[in-house]
């Protein structure tokens, strides 16, 4: 077991060093660098104010000596400084997102989780019925309805139009932190969030919730007079949740891509609004960062979610 | 099987629960009285994140609320006026210039000196800095204080561009920033968490990506300010801030052009109407052999129906332009309209003998305006050169690739035998020089369109030399004749900019400048009803 995830830990650290290369090499394969996205090509800059900006910012050197410059000095956890805003050190600004990113990410995915074990049961229970193939309606439109899509319109609906919530932003500017107004800010970004994860899981929890119900010690326990509330909740529930365990673990990713769009529609400051940020302004250092930062998660999730299941089916180890 | 449903009941009041909690926790969205919060950096004007002013190329709608030159502009972009400065007087040679100061305070409460002033100056010209305004200020040969309110700027040539970069110096207290070298000075966090000016609001809070609120300074010189704060939002883009308006949580944002009819009509809102200064062109590429002939330029000039594309798709928002200047007093009489004439182009072609030239060859035209106006735009003028037997295929980039490939020492041509862009015209007419003089070539300057035309840098030279104003509104006329009749640019037109703001604003000034200004805001006065 330990020597399983120790194997898995040194790969994970090995695909983090070269995430790291690969974004930086694809980041100066495209035309142009943090200098060009500071000149507005409707006022123009004087040239030499520019090389003296690139000269300070070491965009002069050459790429591997840019590139082993910042992993030595990532190896000692200073991500350097974001080129769009010097007097922000990268790290403090990547770490100071993570806490809104998890908020949200965290409220998507409890509502997700609730909802769509909730349909699921709803559906499989109730199968075939109005019910069922009503939620089955919406499942369906929540896969594939894209998170910009939902966000949009959940914001002109709920924003614009009802005035119930805020557009955008984590807190009220200007008024002291209430959880109540984190709550406010919060809810709609995290269900418009939640659509396509909760979607997901009530298909998968609809589908697994069947097949249990087929099993023979489901019959078995009819058979014996248990009432069937007791049998779905205590004897197939629990067998039809496990691989709902695993679907959540590898959907992690899928919402991290909808947290980058909920978080720019709804100027939410959370790593995600950070990045596409840094990508708009070449801001490398922060792209850097962010991207790190997001990959040391993802693999991380991974990491734990192969080790539970190591736990829970001992037969994974041989593999 | 009536089990069943006890779950089902259960399941569906977790939904229903989830569902009601937004109507549980709504609360007034409405904005506090005496606070007036809008989203000042969104748009073309504006710098969102960046708070030092040393490193601004834009952003001064918001900079000069707590941050003053020593010199602006009038409320029109007309006149350079005193700010920090009470007066200032310019040598009839335009060599020296003597500022004299206003009894004015830092927002710490200590007084405002000769000595900040020169200070500042001292840091805008040090590139190590992070200093945009460096080369600008190359000019200066020494700055004097001959006494606390007294700054004398002496430059070893005259420039007529000279008081328009000393507007975007915004004055900087020595007492806290002499002890930070210079090059550590951009990374210092001063700029965004304590920084003092001697403006009418004070900073008290930066949210990182979130809002920057100001107090108001009671004790500011021009008198206590109207309102108690103001706040100012970021957005990701320019939708995000439309929909804080809408929703009533902003009173002011930049909007486009596309956006303004849905509040033409709305009593709540009031629309603000300006030039935009810039001015959008087709670059002919001076280096590609197609456009040498002068006949196939003014062809492309006859060839655009310039008045349908701004009726239709500008909904009338813009003007057309002739040369690169809109301000009347800078364009001549009797320069060529080149009013739309698809057949005169065709005649131009063909004596030029175009199907030599390149006849139905695609020509890339390269822009950075990613817009679905740009979009529109672009498509109509395709079709409209079709039509003569010109084949342009548009290629729009984001500016970072743009700038990358136009600025380029040794650039392909054939990825951009044409440019549609857009360059400020103003308030300083001088502007314009850098996208047409020749020793602005790059890498020595952004003259993009590889301009070589002889008359035209000596017109722009001599306009720049020119120490007289009336004298040089003249200069300027000829540059604009040599434009209008050697065609380095097809020029088209000058649209105009636009900001809502909420009808409970009262005594609110916003001028669309170009980088945002600065010009006299008089932020002191802004009101806002309950």
């Amino acid at each position: 077991m330990l020597r399983y995830s120790l194997r898995r830990l040194i790969i994970g650290v090995g695909m983090l060093v070269a995430l790291s290369m690969l974004i930086f090499m694809l980041l100066r394969l495209t035309p142009g660098d943090p200098i060009d996205a500071y000149i507005d090509p409707n006022l123009p800059m004087s040239p030499s104010d520019l090389a003296d900006l690139r000269r300070n910012l070491g965009l002069d050197q050459p790429l591997p000596v840019q590139y082993l410059a910042w992993l030595q000095q990532a190896l000692t956890g200073n991500l350097g400084y974001s080129i769009k805003r010097l007097d922000q050190p990268v790290l403090g600004l990547v770490l100071s997102r993570i806490g809104p990113t998890v908020l949200l990410m965290g409220t998507a995915l409890a509502f997700a989780i609730v909802i769509g074990i909730a349909c699921g049961v709803i559906g499989a229970v109730r199968r075939n019925s109005l019910a069922d193939l009503s939620l089955s309606v919406v499942a369906l439109a929540g896969i594939s309805s894209p998170a910009f899509l939902s966000a949009l319109i959940g914001l002109y609906i709920f924003s614009v139009r009802l005035h119930w919530m805020p557009s955008g932003g984590m807190l009220t500017p200007g008024e002291e932190f209430s959880v109540g107004d984190l709550l406010h800010h919060l809810i709609l970004p995290a269900s418009l969030l939640s659509v396509a994860q909760g979607a997901l899981i009530m298909r998968y929890m609809r589908a697994s919730l069947l097949e249990v119900l087929n099993q023979d010690y489901v019959r078995t326990a009819r058979a014996k007079g248990v009432l069937e509330f007791w049998v779905i909740a205590k004897h197939a529930l629990r067998n039809a949740l496990l691989p709902i365990v695993t679907l959540i673990g590898s959907t992690i990713g899928l919402a991290i891509g909808g947290a980058i769009f909920i978080e720019s529609v709804f100027n939410w400051p959370g790593m995600g609004l950070l990045l596409v940020d840094a990508v708009q302004t070449r801001d490398y250092p922060v792209i850097m960062g962010a991207t790190l930062v997001i990959g040391t998660c993802v693999i991380v999730v991974n990491l734990l979610t192969d080790i539970t299941y190591a736990v829970v089916d001992p037969r994974i180890k041989v593999g | 099987m009536k089990r069943l449903s006890r779950l089902s009941t259960i399941a569906l009041g977790v939904l229903l629960s989830t569902a009601a909690v937004p109507a549980l926790v709504v609360s007034g969205a409405a904005a506090q009285a005496a606070t007036l919060s809008g989203g000042f950096d969104v748009g073309p004007g504006g710098f969102q994140g960046n708070f030092n002013p040393l490193a601004a190329t834009a952003g001064f709608t918001w900079l000069s609320i707590y941050y003053e030159p020593l010199i602006t502009y009038d409320q029109k972009l007309q006149k350079v006026v005193g700010a920090l400065a009470s007066s200032y007087e310019v040598s009839p040679d335009q060599m020296n210039y003597t500022f004299k100061l206003a009894d004015a305070k830092w927002h710490d409460g200590k007084p405002f000196t000769g000595k900040d002033a020169k200070f500042t100056i001292g840091l805008a010209m040090d590139a190590k800095t992070g200093s945009v305004l460096a080369a600008r200020l190359k000019g200066i040969s020494s700055v004097e204080t001959p006494d606390d309110h007294t700054v004398v700027i002496k430059l070893s040539a005259p420039s007529s561009s000279f008081l328009d970069t000393m507007t975007k110096v915004m004055m900087l207290p020595e007492h806290a920033l002499a002890s930070i070298p210079a090059d550590q000075l951009a990374k210092s966090t001063w700029w965004s968490a304590t920084p003092i000016g001697t403006g009418p609001f004070k900073f008290t809070k930066y949210v990182s990506d979130q809002y920057v609120e100001l107090a108001a300074n009671a004790d500011y010189r021009g008198g206590k300010p109207a309102l108690e704060r103001i706040i100012n939002r970021h957005f990701a883009n320019p939708a995000a801030a439309i929909a804080a308006l809408r929703s009533g949580e902003i009173q002011f944002t930049y909007v486009d052009s596309n956006d303004v009819p849905t509040f033409k009509d709305n009593k709540d809102f009031k629309v603000i109407e300006g030039n935009s200064f810039v001015v959008n062109y087709l670059g002919f590429n001076h280096d590609s052999p197609i456009w040498k002939d002068v006949r196939v330029r003014q062809a492309v000039m006859y060839a655009i129906n310039r008045d349908a594309i701004i009726q239709s798709l500008y909904g009338g928002a813009a003007k057309p332009a002739n040369c690169a200047y809109v301000a009347e007093q800078l364009i001549p009489q009797g320069i060529d309209t080149y009013a739309y004439d698809p057949e005169k182009a065709k005649k131009l072609l063909k004596d030029a003998g175009w199907d030599q030239i390149n006849g139905g060859k695609p020509i890339t035209l390269l822009t950075y305006y990613t817009t679905p106006l740009a979009t529109n735009v672009l498509a109509a003028v395709q079709a409209m050169l079709a039509q003569v037997g010109i084949n342009i295929v548009p290629r729009a980039v984001d500016a970072p690739t743009y700038n990358s490939i136009v600025l380029n020492a040794t650039p392909d041509i054939a990825q951009f035998q044409m440019v549609y862009a857009g360059l400020q015209n103003g308030p300083d007419a001088g502007s314009i020089n850098v996208g047409l003089n020749e020793k602005q070539i790059p890498p020595a300057g952004p003259n993009v369109a590889r301009v070589r035309m002889p008359d035209l840098t000596k017109a722009l030279d001599s306009a720049l030399a020119e120490p007289d104003s009336a004298k040089r509104d003249a200069a300027y006329q000829d540059v604009c004749k040599v434009m209008n009749t050697n065609l380095p640019w097809a020029t088209l037109w000058v649209a105009n900019r636009y900001g809502i703001v909420s009808t409970k604003a009262k005594d609110f000034v916003w001028t669309p400048a170009p980088g945002g200004g600065p010009y006299q805001a008089a932020p002191q006065k802004w009101s806002i009803a309950e």
